[in-house]
């Protein structure tokens, strides 16, 4: 008979991936075996509730996807000068891109105010140019691009850094100026990184609430809509949201995930 | 004619400075030197690839220190090649003809003609990846030729190879020499039988700077040529004592 040999080291690793998709899977679980139907027919079916999820829905898949494309806007050029460059202040810079990561929910929601709320550093140039950031979707969207922004920038910066010197040296000899050059070979080769960088910048900023609370509980977005759901009207109906928004995010990131090739 | 004087250039840590060199047109170079002296930094400084504190290059009478690689249109060949390994071997070798903004027509003849003369056009449809290390460095060889650049700078075009790929490439750029006319090759090495076999003149380089300038014949005379030769003939002799055991 053939003796199987058993390797120790592969075992081990197998072993921790497992507590760790065990880890992600239970609470997943456990949502699900805590739903009960009726729930779903009581506060999930019925009007006033189905228009008041959809319309939250709409406001997060709205406001999240526009905060995405300002920060490819935006952010690709950060992540681009971030790898690329040597310049004055440049660690101050990445701690400041950086910053949203490590501060409270609430910090964030505070900074946006003293940044661009009615009476904050910029609120009155906005207001003259007819934006407000309380209780709007431009407060939404500010919110969801800064507490994303870092997730975004750091993973296109990987993307610019993983690219030989050489290339760009080639692509210059060659007759690219430094734009033809990225937008001809580092760009295209950073691609995945961009994509990467956006739907988790995308998926962070589907998930914040903290800062929402502080800045723009209207319109409501569907995590405003979870905790409200679970203040009034308790534990039960708050899961089958709660489960219903899992189950659209889980299929839309993996078809996502498939499409990007990531 | 290239002609340097009084240069500092830096990349990261790395100082080079050069009194004073001068390169002719048709003429092949080959910088010698052991790792780490300033060898590829001298062909990244006349592609215009670092930052030049001091000094100048002068280009047919004309001061291109502060001129960028782009326009000085010196065609660099990297030691890793530098393909662009999202675009097909065609799509490399048109990449500075499209930059040129070249008409397709005359894009696709001179990819056929420089893809005879170096033995690709069965390749052109594959991507880098695909290829051997000696089919990569003709690319990268293509792609550097089709805009027929007045200076060539070759670094370690043939360190990547194996022995017998090594000799193949060494025909290519024998060939190279002997058709060329009005550019200037400048080939990095640390291999003594391709200065040898190559070089009009081999520049040497030690401690970030040109500490000499001779032809083959002198080089092979000079105290650090016969070093070299010495070496090679050591490992020549260990090389033949092993295969006799």
């Amino acid at each position: 008979m053939r003796k199987v040999r058993v390797e120790i080291g592969l075992v081990a690793l197998s072993t921790l991936a497992s507590i760790a998709i065990l880890g992600l899977f239970v609470p997943l679980l456990g949502i699900y075996l805590k739903l009960k139907p009726e729930y779903v027919r009581e506060y999930i079916l019925p009007e006033p509730y189905r228009s008041e999820i959809l319309s939250a829905l709409k406001v997060s898949l709205i406001a999240s996807i526009i905060s995405v494309l300002i920060l490819i806007i935006v952010g690709v050029p950060l992540a681009y000068i971030l790898a690329r460059f040597e310049f004055p202040l440049k660690s101050i810079v990445q701690g400041l891109v950086d910053l949203p990561l490590v501060i409270p929910h609430a910090v964030s929601g505070i900074l946006i105010l003293s940044a661009y709320g009615s009476s904050g550093l910029l609120g009155p140039l906005l207001g003259r140019a007819g934006l407000r950031i309380e209780d709007s979707y431009a407060g939404i969207i500010a919110v969801m691009t800064f507490v994303s922004a870092p997730l975004l920038v750091d993973t296109v910066k990987v993307g610019f850094e993983s690219i030989p010197e050489s290339l760009v040296a080639v692509a210059r000899s060659l007759g690219a100026r430094r734009s033809q050059a990225l937008l001809h070979v580092e760009l295209p080769l950073a691609f995945r990184h961009v994509m990467a960088g956006a739907l988790m910048a995308w998926a962070r900023g589907l998930s914040e609430v903290g800062a929402l609370l502080i800045v723009a509980y209207y319109p409501k977005t569907i995590n405003i809509l979870i905790i409200e759901f679970f203040d009034v009207l308790g534990l039960g109906p708050a899961i089958a949201l709660s489960a219903l928004y899992l189950l659209l995010i889980l299929i839309i990131f993996i078809i996502l995930r498939k499409v990007i090739s990531l | 004619m290239i002609r340097i004087e009084k240069l500092v250039a830096r990349k990261g840590e790395f100082k080079l400075e050069i009194p004073k060199l001068q390169l002719s047109k048709g003429k092949y170079y080959v910088v010698m030197g052991k790792s780490g002296v300033g060898k590829t930094i001298l062909v990244w400084t006349i592609a215009g690839l670092t930052n030049v504190e001091n000094g100048c290059i002068c280009w047919n009478g004309r001061d291109i220190t502060e001129v960028p690689p782009e326009e000085r249109g010196f065609a660099l060949v990297p030691q890793d090649y530098a393909l662009f390994p999202h675009m097909s071997v065609r799509e490399n070798i048109e990449f500075p003809l499209k930059i040129r903004k070249i008409n397709k027509k005359i894009i696709n003849k001179k990819i056929y003609e420089i893809s005879n003369i170096l033995k690709i056009n069965h390749l052109l449809d594959r991507k880098p990846a695909t290829l051997s290390g000696g089919e990569q460095q003709r690319v990268a060889l293509a792609r550097a030729l089709v805009v027929d650049p007045p200076v060539l700078l070759l670094d370690e075009p043939l360190s990547a190879l194996d022995p017998e790929m090594r000799m193949e490439a060494l025909r290519l750029f024998y060939n190279l020499k002997n058709k060329n006319k009005n550019r200037i090759i400048i080939h990095v090495t640390h291999n003594i039988a391709e200065a040898l076999s190559l070089a009009d003149k081999i520049i040497y380089i030690s401690g970030g700077t040109v500490t000499g300038e001779y032809s083959p014949e002198e080089f092979i005379k000079s105290s650090i040529g016969s070093k070299y030769i010495e070496d090679y003939n050591i490992i020549k002799e260990f090389l033949e004592k092993v295969g006799k055991e």
